[in-house]
């Protein structure tokens, strides 16, 4: 898998004695959305906050690009063009829409540059820059945060459970932002999901995790393969 | 009425300015730093050389200042980086070091109390009264002071990324900013600040070793009510400054040095979160 | 007699023969300075018990040294003179430092008070009052201090014995109690104050205690320094002095004892037979030393000294005693069947942060040998409701009443007196501490702690001893709780929980992060503990398969009120909660 951007190989990991994931091993190619799916407390963000370096991992390896990043800083990571948009800690609240983005960027003059392109993910945005974003609506609130991931022009995406309490148009909207950031921008997501349409209509391949475990994996365009996703996530 | 209400705001506007340097740093670093007397007995000190060499008083400030970043860079790296995840062990480390600092100082300069001119003397008139004018001047200084940081923080890069730091440092790193050196550059920032501060008092009172002390210990209780919001620890300076003032006034000096700290526990004690808005 | 008192009393003895044959074998000058030392060292060990044992950063132990000082100084130079006046002043001395201690314990250990605050109080006292001592006149002496007035002009050696043997004395005292079960609830406080908290043990009043008690024997040997120096000045009580106690402390080795004291005596007979500007030089240098240690060598000069010491004279590892397991009449399980309320009953609960609804009018009631499960997605508010229950300070509005008894604002000591038990969701436990250890500390709300030596028994009920049984942990009663496997440190966890005798329990997530048969372990224990012990248990899982098992009644949390309760097979074919879970849209067949 030498053209791999992410190559996770056996990780393990978890906080202090718990161990949340168990032999994890996935790979991510340039230009590729991966879905993990699985039910509340099964590891998933525990993944990404392992792959962004919030949490060391008892052991394995993580490869960006083939250069070994397991257990980098995650401001490292983040120079490193990996965006992450986690479930909990998303934005400022206190301050404002625009210092939210500009803080997706590291410089100023490209921040000004690429401010226009957020409209596709959010439109009428820019009307909205002076605003808090503690009082922005909580789809709105999502809708800030994709875009702040994408101002970053990152490689990678780690997006947790970014459907989570959004109406259906909303959902619709980030599906796209997501499929277009693959296929405009070239954009690689290891996205992480419980609602298996949304999930479905944007990612190329799926795993499951269950226990910490990977259970299940396969393209998404193959009916055998998808046929009983839903029992995996069933209440 | 006239001179007091002018001693309220001019021991209200030092208070800010001697309180600002530990602010920052709680509010970037999560620290207090008990070093915090002995960079204002140095800048201090720093005041009393520049009069003694015959150099203009006024650059004794920004002198000290420079001086100040530069040492707190240096400490920041070498004592308190090691211990981040153990505060209070940092407290006591800076608390040494304030000690370190204070016995070179006494070797250096003995125990004895020293001046340092005042850049300006005299009175001027203000409201009808007659007042000290440097007095005036440090007011006006330390509310440049403040409106300097507040810019500072505002409207910059480096300010947006220490705000986010002060935030929220998981959220901050995750999105590249390097809080380690955020960190570093709000630690020597204060301590400058700290020294500046003690360069601008000196010519008012006077300076000798232990001379930061008391402002350490002030200095934590208003930042302690007010948490790390400049327009608050300006109303608690005014509002508890205040009270120093009139207790010295009214009752006796001694009990009014004691005021700040008195009424700062008692409020804390019933209201941790004191006058903060969190 | 056990190890621990054999090694006291040798220690105690050998230390009184050393100071009773001290003063004809140094000079004159040495014996006067270690006199005024030994006092000193006696105060730097009431600081090693606050700090180092309890992790109260404390600067002002110099203040009550400087009460104990002046009372002897004032009542000699001011009222008279004789043994009626010295009984007197001493009796004053202590009832004043009691008094601030009580004071100043009050201020500063309150629940939920941050060590910051507390380490600035004590920072504030010495200040204060060498203030006060400053504006005293010719009463106290102001600045000068008080010199001169009668006092016992004894001979060197009788001063020095007097000195030694109250140092030997306290010092034995405080060895035994750092050593006996109380001494392991200190370091329990220290490591991790909030668990001590919900197991019942009553944190700020051991603080105040143990404050009052510091600051009587510091008043004490402050009222001996004075009564032999003849000199009472304002740096007695002051915050340099308090500071000099820290560094003695920290060079020494925190929680060692015996390190403070020696450093203390080192240092200090160092620092007054210096002269010219050396003390200044030696201060400089003891300053510069603490801030290596405090960065380099946390625990202090003592670990080193103790290595070296082992390296030179390696023997076998004499095993510390472990507990014996007995088992403990289980009187208020019982009760909780007995009584016609429900053991948990909770009316129109809200929390409110400003604006934001965390848990909006929940209303629910636990039933005895029931258990409750609660389910949801993230962020509905499950852990804030184990929160609001456990902790009274922590809801905005409604009542929560345990056996029948409305908790009100109680802290969580007070709701775990109502009987109620919880475990968390990161297991937080001690990691220095033993299994026996921890067990013991479980118990102190209702068998206490001795003082002076270690129990070698605990008493638990029927369904910890299961779980030890369970686990396995019964095997491992020695072992330090860092070195556990997860699984055993849930269990461990558990156990404590259970050994307080609860009749309601609160569990958060406890099978997060362990493998599949230490939850079926788990599961059967809970299943046992409602229907043998009818307690009512309230889980916040995310494992449905585990609830389905053991649980016959759940209730879904959205948004922060209550979705829907049912059986967990009615909940899980309910169209809503798939609805709410699955994010707004109906999951169509692949």
């Amino acid at each position: 898998m030498t053209n791999a951007l992410l190559h996770v190989d056996s990780l393990n990991s978890g906080y202090g004695s718990a161990a949340v994931l168990r032999d994890v091993s996935l790979t991510i190619d340039p230009g590729e959305i991966l879905v993990v799916l699985g039910k509340n407390g099964m590891g998933k963000s525990t993944l990404l906050k392992t792959l962004m370096g919030f949490v060391r991992p008892f052991s394995g390896t993580v490869r960006l690009d083939g250069k070994d990043v397991t257990g980098t800083s995650p401001h490292v990571m983040a120079r490193s063009g990996v965006a992450h948009a986690p479930q909990e800690h998303t934005l400022f609240q206190d301050l404002t829409v625009e210092e939210n983005l500009r803080l997706g960027v590291l410089s100023d003059a490209v921040f000004r540059e690429r401010l226009p392109s957020v409209e596709i993910v959010f439109p009428r945005m820019i009307e909205r820059l002076k605003q808090r974003a503690g009082t922005l609506s909580g789809g709105e609130q999502k809708m800030l945060l994709m875009s702040r991931a994408l101002i970053a022009r990152p490689r990678l995406m780690l997006v947790d459970e970014i459907s989570e309490g959004l109406q259906p148009s909303m959902v619709d909207r980030m599906a796209e932002a997501l499929v277009r950031a693959r296929d405009e921008l070239g954009i690689s997501v290891l996205l992480v999901e419980q609602h298996l349409d949304f999930a479905l209509s944007v990612a190329n391949r799926f795993m499951v995790l269950k226990l910490g475990e990977i259970v299940e994996q396969g393209w998404v365009d193959d009916p055998d393969a998808t046929r009983n996703l839903s029992t995996h996530l069933a209440v | 009425m006239g001179v007091l209400t002018l001693d309220i705001l001019t021991t209200a506007a030092i208070l800010f300015a001697v309180a600002a340097g530990l602010m920052i740093i709680l509010g970037v670093m999560k620290l207090i730093n008990f070093a915090h007397g002995a960079f204002l007995t140095t800048g201090g000190y720093v005041a009393y050389l520049t009069g003694a060499a015959g150099i203009s008083p006024w650059l004794s400030i920004p002198l000290a200042g420079v001086l100040g970043m530069a040492a707190g860079l240096v400490i920041e790296r070498v004592i308190v980086r090691p211990l981040y995840a153990r505060p209070l062990d940092a407290i006591l480390a800076t608390w040494g070091l304030g000690i370190v600092i204070g016995q070179v100082i006494t070797l250096t300069f003995g125990r004895g109390v020293q001046f340092a001119p005042s850049p300006l003397s005299g009175t001027t008139a203000l409201f009808g009264v007659d007042y000290s004018a440097y007095r005036l001047a440090v007011a006006l200084i330390a509310v440049l002071i403040a409106g300097a940081l507040s810019a500072l923080l505002s409207f910059t890069r480096f300010g947006l990324n220490a705000r986010a730091v002060i935030m929220n440092e998981t959220l901050a790193r995750g999105l590249g900013i390097d809080s380690a050196k955020v960190r570093a550059i709000t630690f020597g920032m204060g301590a400058g600040l700290a020294c500046a501060a003690g360069a601008l008092i000196t010519p008012l009172l006077s300076v000798d070793p232990n001379m930061g002390l008391p402002w350490l210990v002030n200095s934590f209780m208003l930042v302690m009510i007010s948490g790390v919001s400049f327009p608050s620890l300006l109303i608690a300076s005014i509002v508890l400054g205040g009270a120093q003032v009139l207790v010295s006034t009214y009752v006796s000096p001694i009990l009014g040095g004691m005021t700040i700290v008195a009424l700062a526990a008692l409020v804390l004690r019933f209201n941790p979160r004191g006058f903060s808005r969190a | 007699m056990s190890i621990t008192h054999r090694t006291a009393l040798t220690g105690c003895l050998v230390g009184l023969v050393v100071v009773a044959v001290a003063p004809f074998v140094l000079d004159t000058y040495l014996t006067n300075i270690l006199i005024r030392t030994l006092f000193l060292a006696a105060v730097v060990m009431t600081v090693d018990i606050l700090w180092g044992y309890v992790g109260i950063l404390t600067f002002g132990q110099s203040a009550f040294f400087g009460i104990g000082a002046y009372a002897c100084g004032l009542v000699f130079t001011h009222y008279g003179f004789g043994p009626g006046w010295a009984l007197a002043a001493l009796a004053l001395a202590l009832g004043a430092a009691a008094i601030v201690a009580a004071g100043t314990g009050w201020l500063a250990f309150f629940h939920g008070a941050s060590p910051l605050y507390a380490s600035i109080i004590t920072l504030a006292l010495p200040i204060v009052l060498t203030q006060l001592i400053f504006s005293g006149g010719n009463w106290t002496g102001s600045s000068s201090g008080l010199s001169g007035f009668p006092t016992y002009y004894w001979d060197l050696e009788v001063w020095f014995w007097l000195a030694g043997v109250f140092l030997v004395l306290t010092t034995t005292g405080g060895w035994l109690l750092v050593r006996s079960d109380f001494g392991r609830v200190l370091v329990a406080i220290r490591e991790n104050e909030e668990r001590c908290a919900y197991l019942g043990i009553p944190v700020s009043r051991i603080k105040i205690m143990l404050m009052i008690l510091s600051a009587m024997i510091a008043s004490v040997a402050g009222f001996g320094y004075a009564a032999f120096s003849n000199v009472v000045a304002p740096e007695l009580a002051g915050f340099q002095l308090g500071t000099e106690l820290l560094i003695w402390t920290a060079l020494g080795g925190r929680a060692t004892l015996l390190g403070p004291v020696i450093a203390a005596i080192g240092i200090d007979t160092m620092s007054s037979w210096l002269s010219g500007a050396m003390p200044f030089l030696w201060k400089l240098l003891t300053g510069i030393a603490f801030v290596v240690v405090i960065v380099l060598l946390p625990r202090g000069f003592a670990p080193l000294v103790g290595a070296l010491w082992r390296k030179l004279r390696p023997r076998h590892a004499v095993a510390a005693p472990v507990v014996k397991l007995t088992l403990a009449p289980v009187k208020l399980m019982m009760q909780s069947n007995e009584s016609a309320s429900p053991p948990l009953r909770i009316e129109h609960l809200s929390r409110r942060y400003g604006s934001l609804h965390v848990l909006r009018d929940v209303n629910l009631v636990g039933n005895a040998t029931e258990l409750l499960g609660i389910i949801g997605p993230n962020g509905a508010g499950k852990t804030t409701l184990m929160r609001c229950i456990s902790d009274g300070n922590e809801r905005t509005d409604g009542k929560i009443h345990v056996n029948g008894v409305e908790i009100g604002r109680g802290s969580p000591q007070h709701v775990v007196g109502l009987g109620v038990g919880r475990s968390f969701q990161n297991t937080n436990l001690f990691d220095t501490l033993t299994v026996g250890e921890c067990l013991k500390l479980a118990r102190y709300r209702l068998d206490g702690a001795r003082l002076f030596d270690r129990g070698d028994t605990v008493a638990l009920p029927q369904p910890a001893m299961d779980i030890l049984q369970a686990t396995g942990l019964d095997q491992k009663l020695g072992e330090e709780t860092r070195n556990l496997s997860h699984g055993m440190k849930r269990g461990l966890e558990l156990a404590m929980v259970l050994a307080a005798e609860p009749s309601v329990l609160l569990l958060d997530e406890p099978t997060a992060g362990l493998t599949r048969p230490e939850r079926m372990v788990i599961g059967k224990v809970l299943t046992r503990l409602t229907r043998e012990f009818g307690l009512c248990i309230v889980i916040i899982e995310h494992d449905l398969d585990f609830v389905r098992e053991i649980s016959n009644r759940v209730v879904v949390l959205h948004q922060g009120a209550i979705l829907m309760e049912g059986t967990v097979d009615e909940v899980v074919a309910s169209d809503l909660v798939k609805a709410v879970y699955a994010g707004h849209t109906e999951k169509k067949a692949a």
